[in-house]
């Protein structure tokens, strides 16, 4: 029956438990969407930062990554290879070498880096493929070359276009060939669109007198976020001078970025669910007021204290369950349209780079089961404490002064 | 050992910057099974006198003790306790809870003395019965005369089989023919339950039919008489 008294209170001013639960409802909702969208963004980072050039863990020789020290090279076993690919985590490897140099189009010469990669592993690591803009992904064994959008541009190259590479090579010599364009790529983040090539790796290979020889193995994994705990396991298994790198150590404002977001999702939903607990507040405090001969009545018929307090909970926790199984269900909707359509701001607005990352102009969200259940604990855990003050108030009416009320 | 004894009672209520004597220096003793009108003019502290038996309220000295309690040392939820189990209240303006039905109203103290689905029904039905609102169990408070609102009020105060039933002006609101049949329902139910009722009132009707008069004034007692219903 406490049940039942407490829905029938809720119902009793419909119009004023509509309108808070509207608040709730809102806000729950709003807040699983724009969580959504914010995971959606920082996987488009992380995604931009780690599969469209770097992979989400590097194997390299120490200190590699820092200076990219044309001589730090090796040669990766087929038994070092196999360690590496049983880690359940992996799902991707790739070999690549690394070179510096000019590339020339006719009058024109640019900068580049090259690099060295295996099409068809390549692949399994960066979606580079995924972002061609004019030509074709280069085929296997051949020699042509993927230029970012910004190089060929200044280069005034197309697909079928010749290049001319040089570059200074391991043994001292000047290493310099002919490379055809295959292909045009566009990442969005200017360093790679405006530097890199890639080319066939054993094409660089002989160019730079490094036979065999690779500067990186770039993995992809199951989970991006778990490549801290993949680099530790790998590391052990690692010949000496060998480090794994997780994409957190090679980008590390990419990391403080991602730990931003945290804060800043915290940030969000404490101000969003400040103002609602302050609406839950007024109208429980609202009902209270107005039922305290009620609950003198109540008193009189011999329900306790503790009781009083239950029953104005009882009203919070089922106007909150209510709020809740709407407002998921809207903010589940609202995330799958932006997951499924999403809105494309490429008109209004560019690509920004950012922390290493890539942030597209659209609005997308993502699934994190995190986004669903923060929201609905943190308004349970609001609408309780809001709740917890108009039910003191309640208990500790007096139930003489209780009854004389209006 | 009387039923329930106030010993030297006294009770100052704050009002404004003054203090006002609802009760002063006030004994009385009350028997298992007593049929009781506290009578008197308005203030005269009849209300202060069935808030502190019903442990509503507490005095500002002297003690209340019901059945060898005192209630004067006992927590809220200790209070609480005592009035669902001995005290049953009849208001003037009856108090049903207006979002339950009658029978639910009737049944919510019962359910607070966690009394079985079926005890509960079975009880709910029988007093139904007894003050002839069968029929009625369904309809809201709203949906209700005054004299049926009363009737189910009384039905909730003695559903619980307390001790004592606390019935502040319980005809004020009613037409004389419904408060002469509240009053001989009453009556019947003390005879049959052996169920104490103390009335406050200063309608003669509820005076003239009960055993006992004890009349106040400013928070004094004036008279306490023994009569002939």
């Amino acid at each position: 029956m406490m049940l039942t008294l407490a829905l029938r209170n809720l119902w009793r001013n419909r119009r004023r438990t509509l309108l808070t639960l509207s608040a709730m409802v809102v806000s729950v909702s709003l807040l699983i969407l724009a969580l959504g969208v914010f995971s959606g963004m920082i996987q488009d980072m992380l995604a931009s930062a780690t599969e469209q050039y770097r992979g989400h863990l590097v194997v390299s020789r120490s200190g590699y990554q820092d200076d990219h020290n044309l001589f730090a090279t090796f040669h990766l076993s087929a038994e070092l290879r196999q360690q590496i690919a049983s880690d359940p985590q992996i799902v991707g490897l790739s070999p690549r070498l690394r070179a510096f140099g000019l590339l020339a189009h006719g009058l024109n010469t640019r900068p580049a880096e090259l690099l060295g990669m295996a099409p068809s592993q390549e692949r399994q690591v960066t979606r580079l493929q995924q972002l061609l803009v004019s030509g074709s992904y280069p085929a296997e064994g051949k020699s042509g070359a993927l230029v970012g959008r910004g190089l060929a541009s200044r280069l005034g190259v197309v697909p079928g276009d010749e290049l001319v590479f040089v570059t200074q090579a391991a043994d001292g010599s000047i290493g310099n060939d002919l490379l055809q364009v295959s292909g045009i790529f566009a990442t969005g983040n200017s360093r790679q669109d405006n530097q890199l090539v890639l080319v066939s790796l054993p094409w660089l290979q002989e160019l730079m007198v490094l036979p065999g020889q690779v500067h990186e193995l770039a993995l992809a994994l199951h989970d991006p976020l778990l490549a801290g705990q993949a680099a530790a396991r790998l590391d052990p298994l690692l010949p000496q001078g060998l480090d794994a790198l997780a994409w957190g150590e090679l980008l590390p404002e990419m990391q403080e970025a991602i730990a931003s977001y945290d804060v800043t999702r915290l940030i969000m939903a404490s101000i969003l669910y400040f103002a609602t607990g302050l609406g839950i507040l007024n109208t429980l405090f609202m009902s209270v007021m107005e039922r305290s001969r009620e609950f003198g009545i109540l008193m009189a018929l011999g329900m306790s204290p503790w009781r009083i307090r239950g029953l104005v909970l009882l009203e919070t926790l089922l106007m909150s369950v209510l709020a809740l199984a709407v407002g998921l269900a809207l903010g589940l909707a609202m995330t799958f349209y932006m997951a499924r359509v999403g809105i494309d701001l490429s008109g209004t607005l560019s690509p920004i780079t950012y922390a290493g990352g890539t942030i597209l102009p659209r609005l997308h969200a993502v699934f994190v089961p995190a986004n669903l259940v923060t929201p609905a604990l943190l308004l349970l855990l609001v609408t309780l404490l809001a709740g917890w003050l108009p039910a003191n108030r309640a208990a500790g009416l007096q139930p003489v002064t209780a009854l004389r009320e209006d | 050992m009387p039923l329930i004894e106030l010993a030297k009672i006294g009770k100052i209520y704050p009002v404004g910057n003054q203090q006002v004597t609802a009760l002063a220096d006030l004994n009385l003793r009350f028997e298992q099974g007593e049929f009781t009108v506290l009578a008197g003019p308005s203030g005269s502290g009849k209300t202060t006198v069935l808030n502190l038996i019903g442990g509503l309220d507490q005095p500002t000295s002297g003690s209340v003790v019901i059945a060898g309690r005192s209630t004067g040392k006992s927590s809220p939820a200790e209070l609480a306790e005592f009035r669902l189990n001995h005290i049953g209240f009849v208001f003037q303006s009856y108090n049903l809870i207006p979002v339950l039905s009658a029978a639910e109203n009737v049944e919510f103290p019962l359910m607070l003395q966690r009394l079985p689905k079926t005890e509960r029904r079975r009880r709910i039905s029988t007093l139904f019965q007894q003050l002839s609102i069968a029929g009625l169990e369904n309809r809201k408070p709203n949906d209700l005369s005054g004299g049926q609102q009363q009737r189910v009020a009384v039905a909730r105060a003695i559903a619980t089989r307390p001790t004592v039933v606390l019935a502040d002006e319980p005809t004020a609101n009613l037409d004389s023919q419904t408060a002469a049949d509240l009053l001989t329902l009453m009556r019947q139910l003390n005879a049959t339950e052996n169920t104490t009722f103390i009335f406050s009132s200063h309608d003669p009707q509820v005076i003239n039919c009960a055993r006992r008069v004890i009349t106040l004034k400013d928070g004094r007692l004036q008279s306490d008489m023994q009569q002939t219903p």
